[in-house]
């Protein structure tokens, strides 16, 4: 097991509440500050990709995958963001050689895994209890091996994130045009759906299956109302986001509230993004 | 064939089109299209809505699948490795929070644009915005410009690529008397300056006569192709646009070569 103490020292440190003495709560922290930030600026790019669909199609897979897991024996731990990626990789492949609408392709593909996911729990009833930690997440279980997954994989995206962001940007904005200025669209496309069906498998285990396109979109959304460049908007997911998570596990710790965490996460963050439409009337109204 | 056979082949071509024929839902839209692009001119597309010019262009850029072959050979290596390309118009989300430096610099800096733009990237692209006349749209939100002034913004853009090869899908259309003036002149001008090669598809035949070195007339197949005044006589215009076009040769054939300062008007551009 990774030794992670001194980052939870520096946690308590930072952030003195009562609620996060306690080691399970730290592990969550962590593993919040890490997925929060990861998934704010893909959901950047999601948005600009018009990709909602797209990640919810990938995030229902999970229970396919997990039922994989149960079928060949093997920790849901490997073949639930393993399928994910393969989901992910398969449906762009699909959308790019077919003429079909993308939200076509994404929904055939989304009722696949969805049937098979419900084919294979339902034969046992055991698993089916199991499944409802996918559908509400369960960030407060989260082990240090998950936590260490999730650091590599924030240095993976960090470095493709600073490789990319210029480049999603511009395909986001026109592919064709991009293509045509010599920007390798197919390569950048496969690399972030690939980058994005692990992002949002881990979601799943922080927010459950119901809420991680939220996780996504939200700060993004609320970010382009407050952003007046391309640049400014990854700040601004960025804030979003993490405060939305700090709050929401914390409120989620208090006696008074008690209630899920993924739940008041997206709470948190569905607020940040009423403030921002209120923000973006204002700011309207003295432009004009 | 090999290398220097092809190079020899190509010698004054910067793209070659041969049997191109692109089928789509059944339907043929390009018919069997062989056509040439001489390196260092105008060539203009022209034909009647759905003829299938900008599908020629897309075609060109690799954007959609044909049969047959396309050759871009604009440098001495026999490749045209920077291309820019204005589109007829470009679809985007306009809610997207971009400004137009940020648009003129996502392609080419390296330093991702939460940082900012680079400040010899925001000179550059200020350089070609002025080029453009189109210094004020800087700051501006890429989703609130209007249509002419995004035009603009696309032609700096496709310029900032320094292209071999320069494609626009009707360029002109929706700028106003500056602009095509700018489209017109700046680009003969630049051309001659830098010798990129200019492909551009217009449904103006007075800018077509005035600017194109070579035409390409285009109704699913070749029509005719060559210098202007070869190409657009009346029959040629009455076969791919199904009406009489007396209008041409009266009123915008640079017969009176004064009102014209384009290349294609000198007569030994011409031959
Ligand atoms: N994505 C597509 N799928 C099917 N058919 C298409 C598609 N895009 C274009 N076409 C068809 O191809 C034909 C040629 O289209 P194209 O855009 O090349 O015409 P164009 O010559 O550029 O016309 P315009 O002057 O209106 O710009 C049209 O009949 C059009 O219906
Ligand atoms: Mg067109």
């Amino acid at each position: 097991m990774p030794d992670l103490s001194t980052i939870y020292q520096i946690i308590s440190y930072i952030l003195p509440f009562e609620c996060l003495k306690a080691g399970f709560m730290q592990q969550a922290m962590i593993g919040l500050i890490l997925l929060a930030p990861m998934a704010a600026v893909m959901g950047v790019q999601v948005v600009n990709f018009r990709m909602a669909f797209f990640s919810d199609a990938i995030s229902h897979s999970a229970f396919a995958g997990v039922a994989l897991g149960l079928i060949f024996s093997v920790s849901p731990h490997w073949t639930m963001p393993l399928f994910g990626l393969l989901v992910g990789l398969a449906i762009m492949a699909v959308q790019r050689k077919s003429t079909l609408s993308s939200d076509t392709v994404i929904g055939v593909f989304f009722s696949a895994v969805i049937a098979f996911g419900l084919a294979v729990v339902s034969r046992d009833r055991s698993v089916a209890r199991d499944m409802q930690r996918f559908l509400y997440g369960d960030i407060l279980t989260i082990s240090n091996n998950d936590i260490l997954f999730l650091l590599i994989l924030f240095i993976a995206l960090l470095i493709f994130q600073i490789l990319s962001y210029n480049r999603l940007l511009y395909i986001g904005i026109n592919p064709t045009l991009a293509k045509a200025h010599s920007i390798r669209v197919a390569t950048y496309q496969y690399y972030f759906a690939g980058l994005l069906s692990l992002i949002v498998m881990f979601s799943v285990w922080a927010v459950g299956v119901l809420l991680v396109t939220a996780m996504l979109i939200v700060p993004a959304a609320a970010a382009r109302n407050f952003a007046r460049s391309a640049g400014a908007m990854f700040w601004w997911a960025l804030l979003v986001s993490l405060t939305s998570a700090i709050t929401g596990l914390i409120i989620s710790a208090q006696d008074w509230a008690n209630t899920a965490t993924g739940a008041t996460i997206i709470l948190v963050a569905c607020l940040w993004f009423m403030i921002s439409v209120i923000f973006s009337f204002i700011r309207r109204d003295s432009v004009s | 064939m090999n290398k220097p056979d092809l190079l020899d082949k190509y010698a004054d071509t910067a793209v070659s089109f041969e049997s191109v024929t692109v089928e789509r839902e059944g339907i043929l839209i390009l018919d069997n299209v062989t056509a040439m692009v001489p390196r260092g001119g105008c060539t203009a597309i022209i034909g009647p809505n759905g003829a299938g010019k900008t599908t020629m262009l897309l075609a060109l850029l690799g954007e959609i699948q044909y049969k047959g072959f396309i050759h871009a050979t604009c440098n001495i290596n026999g490749r045209c490795s920077r291309i820019g390309y204005v589109p007829q118009r470009l679809t985007f989300d306009r809610g997207m929070p971009v400004t137009v430096t940020e648009f003129l610099a996502m392609g080419i800096q390296k330093k991702p644009l939460w940082f900012g733009v680079r400040n010899d990237m925001q000179k550059r692209s200020l350089a070609h915005l002025a080029s453009v006349k189109s210094e004020h749209l800087a700051k501006r939100k890429l989703g609130a410009l209007s249509g002419g002034e995004m035009q603009r913004v696309l032609l700096a853009l496709a310029l900032q690529q320094e292209p071999e090869l320069l494609v626009l899908d009707e360029p002109a259309s929706g700028v106003d008397f500056q602009g095509e003036y700018i489209f017109c002149e700046l680009l003969d001008g630049l051309r001659k300056e830098k010798g990129f090669t200019q492909l551009m598809v217009s449904h103006d035949l007075a800018t077509v006569t005035h600017h194109a070195t070579h035409v390409i007339c285009l109704n699913h197949k070749v029509a005719a192709q060559g210098p202007p005044r070869q190409a657009l006589t009346n029959e040629n215009l009455t076969a791919i646009f199904g009406m009489h076009m007396g209008m041409v040769d009266s009123r915008s054939m640079p017969d009176g070569s004064a009102i014209c300062s384009g290349p294609c008007c000198s007569k030994d551009q011409d031959a």
